[in-house]
């Protein structure tokens, strides 16, 4: 059984947002709700500047807090790693939402949880997700990460930086930023002048 | 409008009926284990305080669906159709369900009457314990943490108490004092528990670098395999 995960070469994304869209149209996102965003980040003062554009949604935690806080079991965890949420089964509680340190979850007006899948749908049909296969800068791999051939291993190997987000949480997140620009690795919030 | 830049989702689900969800649910437990208590000592108040009970328990339902974005979907049918008990929003539904019928089988005094006010006691008890453990298994929110769980059914316990000196029920005041003072000294010891950055404590527990190219940020959210060289990544997979 496939590991699903996915990476992002902080080094080529520009920012444009041009994934956010994609995802937005593959998946109708309604406004004002998504479940891709950027967090834009200028660091130091000048002329010892760095920008960082670091796109962030699910990252199909291996360990979900987001899962066992699910009442109804709408929220659970496939095989291959992906966490999706069952929308007959979601009663919108919220407790998900709480529990997901990456605000990765949203309410639908619906009246469900949602978020990213992988584009699970797109994966049935032997296509990548949205994303990955709209970004211009090719910043993003997806693939298993059991499979040495796979994309996102190739991808996670050739590296020059692997950095998760909060893994202190143990949450043990299966979306790997690349090259952050920071030499420190992911913009922390103590270093953030604006946002 | 649309924004993609930012954190867009965030706080985007709370509102001020979170909150009074909270004071009702709090009210409903702890009068409903107050009503047990009473079944128990075969107080004369026992009935009047089921049937406070069984309002509160029915208002805080009410609330609750009014304010659910699903209420037209039936889908908390699932909550009493599924078996997830890791989860305390399920042990809750339970909790204050079974809580409606046993207070309401002895209301109406029907069914035996010791095996059910056995039964309010210990289902009034999950209603009143779960919502702060609702809170207490969100370790990323900072000011969420496990005190909570406790001074939850203080405070919970403390409401309903002074309800009932409200209502001019003298054998409440005592009581209602204790409550009142473990809650407060929990409110106290509060501030103390709290941690810096949200996962603190699991940080350190797994802040022992085995190998030099680990490097964790004083307590920050980072954790870098720099440089990585071939399979370091799978560190953190
Ligand atoms: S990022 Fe949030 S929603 Fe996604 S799997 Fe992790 S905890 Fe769950
Ligand atoms: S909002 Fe839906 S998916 Fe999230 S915990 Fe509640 S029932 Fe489960």
């Amino acid at each position: 059984m496939a590991r699903y995960a996915m990476t992002i070469d902080l080094s080529l994304c520009v920012g444009c947002a041009a994934c956010a869209v994609a995802c937005k149209m593959e998946n109708e996102v309604p406004p004002g709700v998504f479940r891709l965003w950027i967090r834009e980040r200028e660091l130091g003062v000048f002329p010892d500047l760095t920008v960082e554009f670091r796109p962030e949604q699910c990252l199909h935690c291996q360990n979900p807090p987001c899962v066992p806080v699910c009442p109804t079991g709408a929220s659970y965890q496939r095989e291959d790693g992906l966490v999706l949420v069952d929308p007959k089964k979601c009663i919108a509680c919220g407790a998900c939402v709480a529990a997901c340190p990456y605000e990765a979850r949203y309410l639908h007006p619906g009246g469900y949880v949602d978020k990213c899948t992988f584009c699970a749908h797109r994966l049935e049909q032997g296509k990548l997700p949205a994303c990955v296969e709209t970004c211009p800068t090719r910043c993003r791999a997806f693939g298993d990460l059991d499979d040495p051939e796979s994309p996102v291993v190739k991808a996670l190997e050739e590296a020059g930086r692997v950095d998760v987000l909060r893994p202190e949480l143990g949450t043990r997140p299966k979306l790997y930023y690349l090259n952050a620009p920071s030499k420190r690795g992911l913009t922390r919030e103590s270093e953030v002048r604006h946002d | 409008m649309t924004e993609f830049y930012g954190l867009p989702n965030a706080g985007e689900f709370w509102h001020w009926t979170n909150a009074l969800h909270f004071i009702l649910v709090g009210l409903a437990g702890g009068m409903a284990f107050l009503a047990a208590l009473l079944h128990l000592k075969g107080h004369g108040e026992a009935r009047r305080y089921t049937l406070l009970a069984l309002l509160l328990i029915a208002l805080d339902l009410l609330v609750l669906w009014a304010e659910s974005p699903a209420r037209f979907r039936f889908t908390h049918i699932w909550l009493f159709l599924s078996f997830h008990p890791q989860s305390p929003i399920w042990w809750g539904s339970w909790g204050l369900a079974l809580s409606f019928l046993t207070g309401g089988l002895l209301y109406l005094g029907k069914g035996p009457r010791k095996p059910l006010t056995w039964g309010l006691f210990l289902f009034s008890l999950v209603a009143l314990g779960y919502p702060g453990m609702a809170l207490a298994v969100n370790l990323n929110r900072p000011l969420w943490n496990a005190l909570l769980a406790g001074a939850f059914p203080f405070t919970a316990l403390g409401l309903a108490l002074a309800l009932a000196t409200l209502l001019g029920s003298p054998w409440a005041r005592a009581p209602l004092r204790m409550a009142l003072g473990a809650a407060l000294f929990l409110a106290l010891l509060y501030p103390l528990t709290l941690s810096q950055e949200p996962g603190a404590t699991s940080w350190r527990r797994q802040a022992s670098p085995s190998s030099s190219w680990f490097s964790w940020d004083s307590g920050l959210s980072v954790r870098s395999a720099s440089p990585p060289g071939r399979g370091l990544w799978r560190q953190l997979a």
